[in-house]
């Protein structure tokens, strides 16, 4: 990978340079300090701003039972008080700048952006090395924070019927991956956090040989890694300890439940045992579950929301986790219809495509959205960031959207009905049925009271 | 630069960027549900939705077909003053995209089998909108706010059932002309060819005639107004309050955006430091000042449990009568025009943003540098004057409180927390 004809022109004191790979139209310049920081950077003159994401390869697979949410407290609890910061001063500096900040917490990273107006990046680059290894969680904060996160779990899990329903899927699906859990953990475990909790997950994951800085936009790249070298040189890495858990075991037969929920129609929640992002199937699988749920012209939506009108929502996506995840499907049953209909109709399209070739037609126009898709999330220079992070962080090819696209390209409809043989298979399915709510009827108001038939 | 240009009677916006392979087309009517026939509220989202339905000779599945073959996503957006679709696409293929949006736009077949199959698809969404909460909030503080002018309106079940076939064609033969027509192009496309792109596309559009805006200004209304949304078992609940916020056409209107912004515009902003740094009540706090072609509304929003929503809701109008009555601090003021006049750079970094900007200004009628102006605007914003527009504008004590949460268990309290509370009205989640 090393480039030796510009070795001179890349060489920065403090950082080993690895290498560019080329990405949308642009190359991402990889490097290494060495206390195992990774670097990407991408000049895009599009627009005069720039995005810096930092990606810890920390996520709630690296949590504990009992401890579950950690990693997404984490997400709130880094914009507050560092060392040598008062609490509320990080997110003052950065909208003084007119920066747009965030963060976001998965299975299997954390990530955290700012984009700047370009002349601003100095200030990304300050703090974001100063939080790496300096913060401060005090019980107030951790405290404060852990009622945030309970208001976020309300909001997006306990009165969101698709939320319920999601969490409980990957609950009854995954019985040993820490995929079980929640992101955003149990309610219990979130109220239980301590700030001994926090200051052994912050000593034990956020540190430079953990991390990959991204950094896209109208920038020198030499000058941004000579000042990251500058502000990340000097701290320490750690010892990030080897992961600890069980494979998930082969699922060998269909596990269904049934909740009922404050919500006016029923819905199916289904999950089939899907590939890991990485694996050779999930560009053929992905273009597969394009076929049967993309857009209006989709096979699902067709048939189950045009033709029979007995569904109104149709989605479906693979999982893009390190680990084998789920290809998940979504329904909305029409008033005056049953799950069971539903479920009959998309288990008649799912083996149609298990039996029979789809067309190179609808290939074809899979082919096109998908590619559409990839371009509109290239949009801004934090789409790309993000792009480049995810891929890095998940794969460790900082360029895989692109490599991705040319697999997807290269896809044949023999390959698609193969990875439908492989993953679309029902013994290794997780089916959850929504039905409206109805105090007549047995069906468990919650999860927790709900049985795995 | 966005350039502009009339092509018999249509107004064409362009904003030209090879950054990536990637074109953005929008065509809008500037006339939009505010045209919306009384009881058939709806009616401007279900025509414009129909024109993908089918269209000189080409089925609906045919069309739907040939978008995803063009690497193309339509969608429709409409507002009081405006409808249209938005189609996003890969720009290799961008040529036949604009042979297929003529005969969308200008030869669409608008059938009964196809009005009656989506009006039953948009009859299932309203019912499918009941488990959103938010959602919900928002219906009712439309209906809190603007009570029966025409951006109170909401779409309901009953207003699509009295939706026919003659109300879609009439809307589209009076409205999609090129008089009223906004054509907006941006990506990777050069000027001579979106030049040709745009009369392609516009070829079988009639001229038609300008239709003027019938709605008139809102009123605001007095006193303060709860107005609880019903629904059982909700751990948390949806709270918006709101009034009447600013014009484009306002002298003082980038004052109240100044301000605003210090209420609620950031992630350091009064709302947020108060309910959630401070007390953790709510994931989300903020207020916002929406804009359109006459004055729309301003709202504060937080989603507290339930157990917090009295106390969150007090909070709230307390911190709105200081915010109106004592105005924001120089320190404050001084803070928010950096934020904004800086933050910029994030509304301009795409050309499809670029485009929009200039679409906004055509679609509602707002000044010509409505958006250019912006940042000297703020720069040139002084303390005075911001204090002035907010105490003017915003009346703490004409507020409407919209409450989405189970009244059995949290009504008594929320209405002992407004002072000065004029009326209740209760009603059911799915009568909002």
């Amino acid at each position: 990978m090393p480039d030796l004809h510009k070795r001179t022109k890349h060489e920065i004191e403090g950082a080993i340079y690895e290498g560019a790979l080329a990405f949308a139209g642009g190359m991402i310049e990889r490097y290494r300090l060495k206390n195992g920081l990774e670097i990407l950077v991408m000049a895009d003159k599009s627009a005069p701003t720039v995005s810096y994401f930092t990606w810890y390869k920390v996520g709630s697979r690296h949590e504990k039972p009992g401890k579950t949410g950690l990693a997404h407290l984490f997400e709130h609890l880094m914009f507050n008080e560092t060392e040598t910061m008062k609490a509320g001063e990080f997110d003052r500096k950065f909208e003084e700048s007119g920066a747009e900040t965030n963060a976001a917490t998965w299975f299997d990273w954390t990530y955290y952006y700012e984009s700047l107006p370009a002349d601003r990046l100095p200030l990304a680059i300050e703090l974001e090395s100063d939080r790496m290894a300096h913060l401060v969680l005090r019980e107030t904060q951790v405290a404060s924070e852990k009622e945030v996160v309970a208001n976020e779990r309300r909001f997006v899990v306990d009165d969101s019927v698709e939320g319920t329903a999601s969490e409980l899927l990957y609950k009854v699906a995954f019985e040993k991956h820490p995929y079980h859990w929640p992101t955003i953990g149990w309610m219990q475990d979130i109220l239980g956090f301590s700030p001994e909790d926090c200051a052994s997950f912050y000593d034990t994951f956020y540190a430079p040989n953990n991390a990959t800085i991204i950094v896209v936009g109208d920038l020198k790249p030499r000058d941004v890694v000579t000042r990251i070298v500058t502000a990340y040189g000097d701290l320490p890495s750690a010892a990030i300890p080897a992961e600890d858990y069980a494979p998930e075991p082969q699922q060998t037969e269909e596990r269904r439940v049934s909740i009922a929920q404050p919500t006016p129609t029923e819905k199916i929640v289904m999950g089939y045992r899907g590939p890991a992002f990485g694996d050779a199937d999930h560009a053929a699988l992905s273009l597969l579950i394009e076929v049967l749920f993309g857009g209006r012209a989709s096979r699902m939506h067709r048939k189950l929301a045009t033709e029979l009108e007995i569904a109104a929502e149709l989605k479906g996506w693979v999982s893009t986790f390190r680990d084998p995840g789920l290809v998940e499907m979504y329904a909305t049953v029409r008033e005056g219809n049953t799950s069971k209909v539903v479920l009959h109709a998309m288990d008649h399209e799912l083996e149609r495509v298990r039996r029979e070739l789809v067309t190179e037609e609808e290939l074809a126009r899979a082919k096109s959205r998908i590619e559409l898709a990839l371009l509109r999330s290239l949009e801004t220079a934090a789409g790309k960031a993000e792009q480049i992070g995810l891929y890095a962080t998940v794969l460790g090819d900082p360029a895989g959207a692109m490599s991705r696209l040319e697999s997807y390209r290269r896809t044949t409809v023999g390959e698609l009905r193969i990875a439908a043989r492989r993953h679309l298979v029902d013994a290794r399915r997780t089916v959850i049925l929504v039905t409206p709510e109805n105090p007549t009827e047995d069906a468990p108001r919650s999860p927790v009271d709900a049985e795995v038939s | 630069m966005t350039t502009r240009f009339e092509m018999d009677g249509a107004v064409v916006l362009l904003e030209e960027s090879h950054a990536l392979p990637l074109v953005s087309i929008t065509i809008l009517s500037k006339c939009g549900a505010a045209h919306d026939p009384s009881g058939k509220t709806g009616l401007a989202r279900v025509t414009t939705r129909l024109l993908l339905r089918g269209a000189d000779g080409l089925s609906a599945t045919e069309i739907e077909e040939k978008l995803d073959l063009l690497g193309a996503e339509a969608s429709d957006d409409t507002t009081a003053s405006s409808t249209g679709l938005q189609v996003q696409a890969i720009a290799r293929n961008v040529e036949a995209l604009a042979d297929l949006l003529s005969r969308i736009v200008g030869a669409p077949s608008l059938t009964e089998e196809e009005l009656a199959r989506l009006l039953r698809e948009m009859d299932a969404e309203q019912l499918e909108q009941r488990d959103d909460d938010r959602t919900l909030a928002e219906r009712g503080l439309r209906r809190a706010v603007f009570g029966d002018h025409a951006y109170g309106r909401v779409t309901t079940r009953e207003s699509l059932s009295k939706i026919r076939l003659d109300d879609v064609r009439g809307f589209h033969s009076r409205f999609f002309t090129r008089k009223n027509i906004i054509l907006s192009i941006a990506g990777d496309v050069t000027p001579d060819q979106a030049r040709r792109l745009a009369d392609r596309m516009l070829s079988r559009v009639p001229p038609g005639e300008p239709v003027p805006d019938p709605t008139p200004e809102p009123v605001q209304k007095v006193g303060r107004r709860l107005l609880f949304v019903d629904k059982p078992e909700r751990t948390q609940t949806q709270i918006f309050v709101g009034s009447l916020g600013t014009s484009a056409h306002d002298a003082d209107h980038y004052d109240l955006v100044v301000g605003d912004a210090v209420l609620g515009g950031s992630f350091t902003s009064r709302l947020m430091r108060e309910v959630r740094s401070k007390r953790g009540w709510s994931y989300g706090a903020s207020s916002r000042l929406d804009m359109g072609r006459k004055r729309q509304w301003f709202y504060a929003h937080t989603f507290p449990k339930s157990d917090d929503a009295a106390p969150c809701i007090a909070l709230e109008l307390d911190l709105l009568e200081k915010w109106a009555k004592k105005g924001i601090t120089p320190r404050e003021h001084a803070f928010i025009k950096k934020f904004l006049v800086r933050g910029y750079a994030f509304d301009i970094d795409t050309a499809s943003k670029r485009v929009q900007m200039a679409e906004d200004i055509e679609a509602f009628d707002w000044p010509a540098d409505h958006h250019t102006a912006f940042v000297a605007k703020i720069k040139a914003s002084e303390l005075g004057a911001v204090n002035a527009a907010i105490e003017l504008r915003i009346k703490p004590a004409d507020m409407a409180i919209v409450v989405v949460g189970t009244a059995s268990e949290i009504l008594s309290k929320v209405q002992a927390a407004i002072p000065g509370l004029a009326s209740t009205e209760v009603i059911s989640f799915e009568d909002v």
